[in-house]
């Protein structure tokens, strides 16, 4: 590089003891900045907010069209495993603020992994374990800024898609009001659920220090565990279907569903579950983070 | 003020620094100066924390660093280039760092000017080359204004004009009376900017003395004599601790006696003497010495067939 440079020393000024120092707030703010100043973090929020709301309205849309096979006397939709009876659309239509969460949490999984994982791969964590070396500060402002950023995410889209499911939902008839039972909550726990599913995954992330790897395991607890569980081993004893509640994604399903269900968790149980989930992953990666060479 | 005591780090079986006390003090360039894999990059790791020594401690002006309540005021650190996220412009990387310790955007303007950044402040930091890096790095040690400046290997990748710049840069910090702490493998760039010298290498310390102090310690005096009767030239010489070496027949390197004593001898023995050069040990010399049987990796003569990447099992007797 052939730039000029000027004069070596910094300004002599004078040196006081009560300047800028380290704290808290200080470093949530820069970690804010860090988010803030990654373009693929900004286009992966975008695209879960999208991806959200569109998976929303294909969702009113399909119970719009099944409503209207049902009224025309046609044969039932098929709109859940073969034999069991058909749910009420009108119940359904209720899920649609929540129901682009299968795919938003595999994004904000996905980002939460890399918002930590790529300190490590680009030599970033040092940078930030120098400027803030007691570690755990640096390492909680990044779980509650992922957090704040995804739950705003999260509530956002399940109010859009409230508002674009409407007009869908109306035409036969389904459309429901935000004041209606459980519907705000749900639109807020939409945020929640995705908040923690952000932490979970950044514990994930922090402990395997890899992107790659810790997407895979958070893909693996959040979706396919949960698949194998169900159709797989859960005939090996009756204990597998009762513990599989507890797993993460499973317990959240109850945290955002509007209506109660025979045997399953309530709503306020889900969502302690799948915090304790966070809890347990953010303390580890706290613990782990503090003692590890960087 | 660096004060390190019993410094040890293991990792694993292998002991990259094995128990070093030294102190770095304010007012003057200290070169911490070593071979490849000598330690100095993990005693600078454990100076800001980043390692946590396997035993022993070190203090940055009486306190652990992570102890501080502004680090980065009190230490900036440049180690080893490239700790930013590739995608992040540099100007952006700098006010993250600087938001930690509310430090205002203006310095960060400020140390973009003073490090030559100004025209690719803005451009991702993936992009930019060693030099840049570094100037980067160093960008981001100067943030906090600190009393005590590291810097690992500064020089690496950095052009002549750069080079020099960080030579002026350490001075004037130095003359400004804080704390600089320079590592480098490259002892003539180690002549050209400490004060003191603390000499590493295997995980200990060899020497830690001012620079001039280990140039007189080391090496007599010697003296390249062109004669055509060198033996003649031997005899008068002899006695007073006087050896000497055939480079070619008419050639000899003499050590011991300066030159103004061989050049007496030899009018007194009628001895033509064409060629009279004193030679100085350089810093170099003196190094090589000192780190001779204290390098991890040694090269071999290639001829010999030695395995590529050999560590050298014999340098370790």
């Amino acid at each position: 590089m052939s730039t000029s440079t000027s004069t070596p020393a910094a300004p002599a000024r004078a040196r006081r003891s009560d300047g800028p120092r380290l704290n808290f707030g200080r470093v949530l703010r820069s970690e804010w900045i860090k988010v803030t100043t990654v373009p693929s973090t900004l286009i992966l929020l975008a695209s879960t907010l999208v991806v959200m709301v569109g998976l929303a309205a294909l969702f009113a849309w399909s119970l719009q069209t099944g409503q209207a096979q049902l009224d025309s006397g046609g044969p039932p939709p098929q709109m859940g495993p073969p034999g069991e009876p058909l749910p009420d659309f009108g119940d359904l239509a209720r899920g649609a603020p929540s129901s682009g969460i299968i795919f938003g949490q595999l994004l904000i999984a996905s980002l939460a992994v890399v918002l930590i994982a790529s300190e490590w791969a680009t030599g970033m964590i040092r940078s930030t374990m120098v400027a803030v070396p007691k570690r755990v500060p640096a390492l909680l402002a990044k779980n509650v800024i992922a957090a704040a950023v995804s739950f705003l995410i999260g509530a956002a889209a399940a109010l859009l898609s409230y508002l674009v499911a409407q007009p869908i939902l109306a035409v036969e008839d389904l459309a429901f009001a935000l004041s209606d039972d459980n519907i705000v909550a749900s639109i807020l726990n939409t945020g929640t659920y995705l908040a923690l599913i952000a932490v979970i995954s950044m514990g994930i992330g922090t402990l395997l220090r890899n992107t790659a790897g810790g997407v895979v395991t958070a893909v693996g607890l959040f979706f396919v565990l949960p698949v194998i569980v169900v159709n797989l081993i859960s005939g090996l004893a009756d204990w597998i279907p009762d513990a599989a509640r507890f797993l993460p994604t499973n317990a959240g399903e109850r945290l955002v569903a509007v209506t109660a269900e025979e045997g399953a968790l309530t709503q306020l149980e889900g969502g302690l579950v799948m915090a304790a989930w966070a809890v347990v992953l953010l303390v580890a990666s706290l613990l782990v983070t503090r003692r590890r060479d960087v | 003020m660096i004060e390190a005591q019993g410094l040890f780090k293991r990792y694993g079986d292998k002991t990259a620094v094995n128990g070093i006390s030294f102190t770095v003090h304010p007012g003057r360039v200290t070169g911490f100066l070593g071979p490849n894999g000598a330690g100095k990059s993990t005693t600078m790791r454990m100076i800001v924390g980043l390692d946590t020594p396997s035993a022993g401690s070190v203090s940055v002006n009486g306190r652990r660093y992570a102890e501080h309540r502004a680090p980065l005021r009190e230490v900036g650190a440049l180690l080893e280039a490239k700790a930013f996220h590739t995608k992040r412009s540099a100007y952006n990387h700098l006010r993250a760092m600087a938001a930690t310790h509310g430090i205002p955007n203006s310095r960060v303007n400020e140390v973009i000017e003073m490090t030559g950044l100004g025209p690719v402040a803005k451009k991702r930091v993936g992009g930019f080359s060693m030099g840049m890096g570094q100037r980067l790095g160093i960008a981001v040690a100067m943030l906090g204004d600190p009393q005590t400046v590291i810097l690992d290997e500064p020089v690496n990748g950095l052009d002549p004009e750069g080079v020099q710049w960080i030579r002026h840069l350490a001075r004037g910090l130095a003359a400004e009376g804080r704390t600089v702490f320079l590592s480098s493998h490259l002892m003539s760039e180690m002549a050209m900017t400490a004060d003191h010298l603390i000499v590493i290498g295997r995980g200990r310390i060899i020497a830690d003395a001012p620079v001039s102090e280990i140039l007189a310690g080391r090496g007599q005096l010697r003296t390249r004599v062109r004669t055509d009767r060198p033996s003649d030239l031997l005899a008068a010489l002899r006695g007073d601790g006087t050896t000497s070496t055939f480079l070619e027949p008419d050639l000899l390197e003499i050590t011991g006696p300066d030159p103004r004593r061989i050049a007496e001898a030899a009018l007194r023995q009628q001895v033509l003497v064409y060629e009279l050069t004193p030679l100085q040990a350089s810093l170099e010399e003196a190094y090589m010495e000192l780190t001779a049987s204290e390098v991890e990796y040694s090269s071999h003569d290639l001829s010999l067939g030695p395995p590529a990447q050999g560590v050298s099992e014999g340098s370790r007797s």
